[in-house]
């Protein structure tokens, strides 16, 4: 082999330094972490919530949280793997699902707090802009949205989130710039393109156009719309209903899976410092009581 | 060149991030919180440039007698001349950490108190100042053979045998 000069030497090791583990894994971004995490000091203990948004293939999740030292505490959660209980099935991770798991985590968090009541948020979903008016008793709940690494570009679905949110009846500080319609020229929201991106209606012209141009494409790709009986025009319908459905029970199940069999260890396990000095003393008598037959072997 | 005086001069080695630490710092530091009249070790991190303390308290403990929105007043002893001042500094949260100095007072409080509360459901008077750590027991030795040691004579001839 010939000789190559080794790149990474021992040096090389012992001077590098790791970043943190969730930016390895490029999860977390510190960065904006710092800046919402961060609470004035003369608000002690008061917690910052902020809304997570996150996305993957197949899912959507929603959380309420805050931090603390130990780690982030979760208030409520909302996922799109939930809204078949109310009545969704198929398009889990389009614009409209988003805004659904982001109502549904807003009236979760509002009936957990008891504060559904008061702030019932925009039930007709118009796509203006929409905040939260503060009520009589209690001021309205509080978060600031995390949108985790996205792209945070105009018609995004982290802002269908939001927008969910919103209506909820959750105060999120925001501006209209990002919504799905916002004219860049004219630097104004069109709520009738929001609204529309809100009941999926990008979605029903989508399937207008495959339906006429390439109608073996819309067989494969809206199978499961298809099968379940959702033309482009009853769209807005249904998503009618599923909000309707959210706001009656927003309520979390709890699910029935039986908590995992334990499994044989194959790994030692760790002993505590009492095992560990246990051992030693054992180890020490064993030696010593040999360590006098010896001597008693020798005298003789 | 004569050397300078500025405010952050000879702090070349303290003010630095210790190896492998350098580059962002954990956010545990900005999720504690600080009550007045907490006590505080002042620590300063060089890699936040904002409401530094200057390099005399570096290493001072002191209590919080303010809190502000990012900052945290601290009151630390300084010798000036013949005296002590009590000198009243505010300090970014990054150079700061809770103190452990009142941390065993704080646990023994809460024992005695426990402690005292059973005693009185009891009926019984007790103690519970700390006593000094007296001398240690006696104890016999084991296993010791007597050996008397006697200086010997001296003898000229046998220590002359040989020299001379």
């Amino acid at each position: 082999m010939p000789f190559v000069k080794a790149q990474k030497t021992n040096a090389y090791f012992k001077r590098f330094q790791v970043k943190f583990k969730r930016r390895r894994e490029g999860k977390t971004d510190y960065r904006a972490r710092n800046r919402l995490i961060n609470q004035d000091k003369n608000k002690y203990n008061t917690p910052k919530y902020r809304l997570v948004a996150r996305f993957t293939n197949k899912d959507i999740v929603a959380q309420i949280v805050h931090a603390s030292i130990s780690g982030d505490i979760v208030l409520a959660a909302a996922y799109a793997h939930e809204l078949p209980r109310y009545g969704l099935e198929v398009g889990l991770t389009n614009y409209a699902a988003a805004y659904c798991v982001g109502l549904l985590l807003a009236r979760r968090t509002l009936k957990q707090l008891e504060m559904d009541d008061e702030y019932q948020g925009n039930v007709e979903a118009t796509g203006e802009d929409f905040t939260v008016e503060p009520g009589e008793t209690r001021r309205p709940f509080r978060a600031l949205l995390d949108v985790g690494l996205v792209k945070t570009t105009t018609g995004n679905r982290v802002f269908g989130v939001l927008k969910g949110a919103l209506d909820g009846g959750i105060d999120i500080p925001h501006s209209e710039k990002r919504f799905a319609g916002f004219n860049k020229d004219s630097k104004q929201l069109d709520p009738e393109v929001h609204r529309k991106y809100i009941y999926g209606g990008h979605v029903a012209a989508y399937m207008r156009t495959l339906m006429e141009d390439e109608p073996e494409k819309y067989q494969s790709h809206f199978s499961e719309f298809i099968k379940r009986g959702f033309e482009p025009d009853n769209i807005e319908g249904m998503y009618k209903k599923v909000h309707a459905a959210i706001r009656a029970n927003p309520e979390a199940k709890k699910s029935e899976k039986a908590p995992p069999k334990e499994h044989k260890r194959y790994n030692l396990k760790k002993l505590s410092y009492e095992e560990r000095k246990a051992k030693l003393i054992d180890r020490l008598k064993a030696l010593n009581s040999v360590a006098g037959a010896d001597d008693s072997d020798e005298e003789d | 060149m004569p050397a300078g005086h500025g405010v952050r001069s000879r702090t070349r080695d303290s003010f630095s991030r210790p190896f492998r630490k350098k580059g962002y710092i954990p956010l545990s530091t900005y999720l504690r919180t600080y009550k007045i009249g907490d006590y505080v070790d002042v620590k300063v991190n060089g890699a936040v440039h904002k409401g530094m303390p200057h390099k005399f308290y570096h290493g001072r403990t002191g209590r919080v007698w303010n809190v502000t929105k990012r900052a945290i007043g601290v009151e630390v002893n300084k010798q000036v001349g013949n005296r002590i001042i009590r000198k009243r500094i505010h300090v970014r949260v990054e150079h700061v950490q809770p103190s452990r100095c009142t941390e065993e007072f704080k646990l023994r409080k809460v024992k005695n108190d426990q402690l005292k509360a059973e005693a009185k459901a009891k009926g019984e008077v007790i103690s519970t100042k700390r006593q000094p750590e007296g001398p240690k027991p006696g104890f016999m030795v084991e296993g010791a053979t007597l050996e008397t040691v006697t200086p010997i004579p001296y003898d000229v001839v046998n220590d002359l045998k040989g020299g001379y």
